[in-house]
């Protein structure tokens, strides 16, 4: 037997401490040499950022779509004029702040709304049966069929672009904060039963906090979908916004102004998104030295 | 199947019976612990260990019989009950030092008595180093650690621990059985620790119940009277597991 075995070591072993090391962090030495550098990762994001930039140029420079591509440098030239310059009324910061405020003011009452709703969902049976069939109807439908109803509804202004980012934020922002509550280890619930505590002890111990993480990947799925919404109500009808420059771009076949507003909402969602993760890192500490999750 | 006469009888379990719809998983088990013993129960896995526990902490009700505390219908409101379950169950989100604490803000505890338990805990298990790191920081062993330091903080009436080291390596299972015995030796607590391991058992335990295959009764009782620390190559420790062994091979 293999206890047996063991059982040889365990003599003598009263003042033996095996478990009390805690180890942070590992950084190895090694010296500097050409096969680390070319795979270093840095270093391969460089040189893949970099040919994909120059396989651009190329292709732009060769002219087989004409005025349908640009240089990236023009896009470049093309987005610093507009820092000063402005279209349609507004600079470049113009239109991100319009889009921007859209999405802050869609996402924020959808958010309100849609996770104290799924917790609540999760957590009583009742409001569940209830809310469920309701939502089970339009959780298929994607948010840009939204659109033209929103429009009809609301006209050009605002209302119908911040109806549209609550419409496509709502789903993500409920579901995850359902799931969140959903998947915990009911152990965790049997750890309060036993000490004897109350219901209201499980929500506020272990439903809630344990719902945390999953809120958050709730809100930066939500996110990325209000950046989607967003643009696709600006490119209906706007007179602003990233969606509206890209609009501007195709009217005048001005791929410079396309591109360009391409890349700023990439850039712009990303930064959101940074945003988002920062607010998750200041309010749920324990997560902080998880990696890959 | 009356533990020793010295000390009052402290858990008195009569007639339990569990049944699934029409599986019968617990048959009719009767026994007693008396006050601050260390019962060890011992049975095949699927033969009940885990349901047997859920029915004394009243996680999930009986079918028939019932467990006393101290003469009283054992309920978690009124009683003590503590449980180390085999799952981990620190909470992420609180530091190794709040796991500590978190069973007697449950249970009430005042603050500074809190504080002053959960420095005396910490320290006996060797968690005092790391008590402002949260459990994804810390080793497996450790986590365990923090729940059974948890469970013994709020100096339970009864103990429960469902095979709480199995799923460790062999070392550190040996280190935290020791760790084990000198806290229950230090806070005294009646402890009812299930296990499949019969080696683990006749190391920790004063008295061994063997459980038979579904439908479950206690097949066996058996005394470990030995010194500790135990020595297991002792031929009196290798004879009482042995004797563990064939009342559980005997099917
Ligand atoms: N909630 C349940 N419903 C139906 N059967 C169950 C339930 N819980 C446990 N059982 C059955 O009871 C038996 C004992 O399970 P368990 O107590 O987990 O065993 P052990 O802990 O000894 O491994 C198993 O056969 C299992 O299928
Ligand atoms: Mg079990």
């Amino acid at each position: 037997m293999v206890e047996m075995e063991e059982g040889i070591q365990r003599l003598g072993r009263q003042d033996r401490s095996i478990a009390n090391e805690v180890q942070k962090s590992v950084r190895e030495r090694r010296p500097l040499t050409l096969r680390r550098v070319i795979t270093n990762e840095y270093f391969l994001h460089v040189v893949s950022s970099a040919a994909f930039l120059y396989l651009w140029h190329e292709v732009a420079a060769s002219g087989v779509f004409k005025g349908g591509l640009c240089t990236p440098w023009e896009v470049v030239v093309r987005f610093r004029g507009l820092l000063t310059d402005t279209l349609a009324g507004l600079t470049l910061w113009g239109h991100i702040g319009a889009s921007a405020q859209r999405i802050a003011i869609g996402f924020v009452l959808a958010s309100v709304v849609a996770i104290p709703l799924g917790l609540f969902m999760a957590l009583n049976p009742y409001v569940n049966a209830v809310v469920k069939p309701v939502f089970d109807i339009f959780k298929p439908m994607p948010p840009i069929a939204w659109v033209s109803i929103a429009i009809l509804w609301f006209g050009v202004g605002e209302e119908s672009k911040i109806f549209i980012i609550i419409i496509g934020t709502f789903v993500p922002c409920l579901l995850n904060a359902y799931n969140g509550i959903r998947l915990i280890e009911p152990e965790l619930y049997d750890v309060i039963k036993v000490l004897g505590g109350k219901r209201w002890n499980e929500i506020l111990q272990v439903s809630f906090p344990a719902s945390f993480p999953a809120i958050f990947a709730g809100l930066q799925i939500s996110l990325s979908l209000a950046w989607t919404c967003v643009l696709a109500a600006e490119l209906v009808a706007s007179r602003s916004g990233l969606g509206f420059i890209i609009v501007q771009g195709m009217k005048f076949t001005d791929a410079a102004l396309v591109i360009g507003g391409m890349v700023m909402i990439a850039l712009v969602a990303w930064v959101s998104s940074l945003l988002i993760a920062g607010l998750e890192k200041l309010l749920c500490p324990w997560r902080r030295d998880i990696r890959d999750l | 199947m009356n533990p020793a006469a010295s000390a009052p009888v402290k858990i008195d379990v009569r007639g339990l019976t569990k049944r699934f719809g029409d599986l019968l998983v617990l048959d009719n088990i009767s026994f007693q612990v008396a006050r601050g013993e260390f019962l060890a129960i011992v049975g095949p896995t699927g033969c009940g260990k885990t349901t047997f526990l859920n029915c004394l902490s009243k996680l999930i009700p009986t079918s028939e019989g019932d467990i006393f505390i101290d003469g009283r219908v054992a309920d978690p409101r009124v009683h003590n009950i503590s449980f180390v379950f085999q799952e981990p169950t620190c909470l992420p989100w609180r530091t190794v030092r709040e796991n500590v604490a978190y069973g007697m803000e449950l249970k009430r505890f005042p603050a500074e008595k809190i504080r002053e338990r959960v420095d005396t805990m910490l320290g006996l298990v060797g968690l005092s180093e790391t008590q402002h790191l949260y459990p994804n920081q810390v080793s497996a062993s450790m986590v365990q650690r923090i729940t059974v330091a948890r469970a013994f903080a709020v100096d339970p009436d009864l103990l429960l621990m469902d095979e709480p080291y199995g799923q460790l390596d062999v070392k550190l299972r040996y280190y935290l059985e020791d760790e084990l015995v000198k806290l229950w030796q230090t806070l005294k607590a009646t402890v009812i620790f299930v296990t499949h391991n019969i080696e683990e058992a006749v190391y920790v335990a004063e008295r061994i119940l063997v459980l038979s295959n579904k439908p479950t009764r206690i097949k066996a009782e058996v005394k470990v009277d030995l010194p500790r620390p135990r020595n297991l190559i002792d031929p009196a420790f290798v004879a009482i597991r042995k004797e563990v062994t064939e009342l559980i091979r005997w099917w």
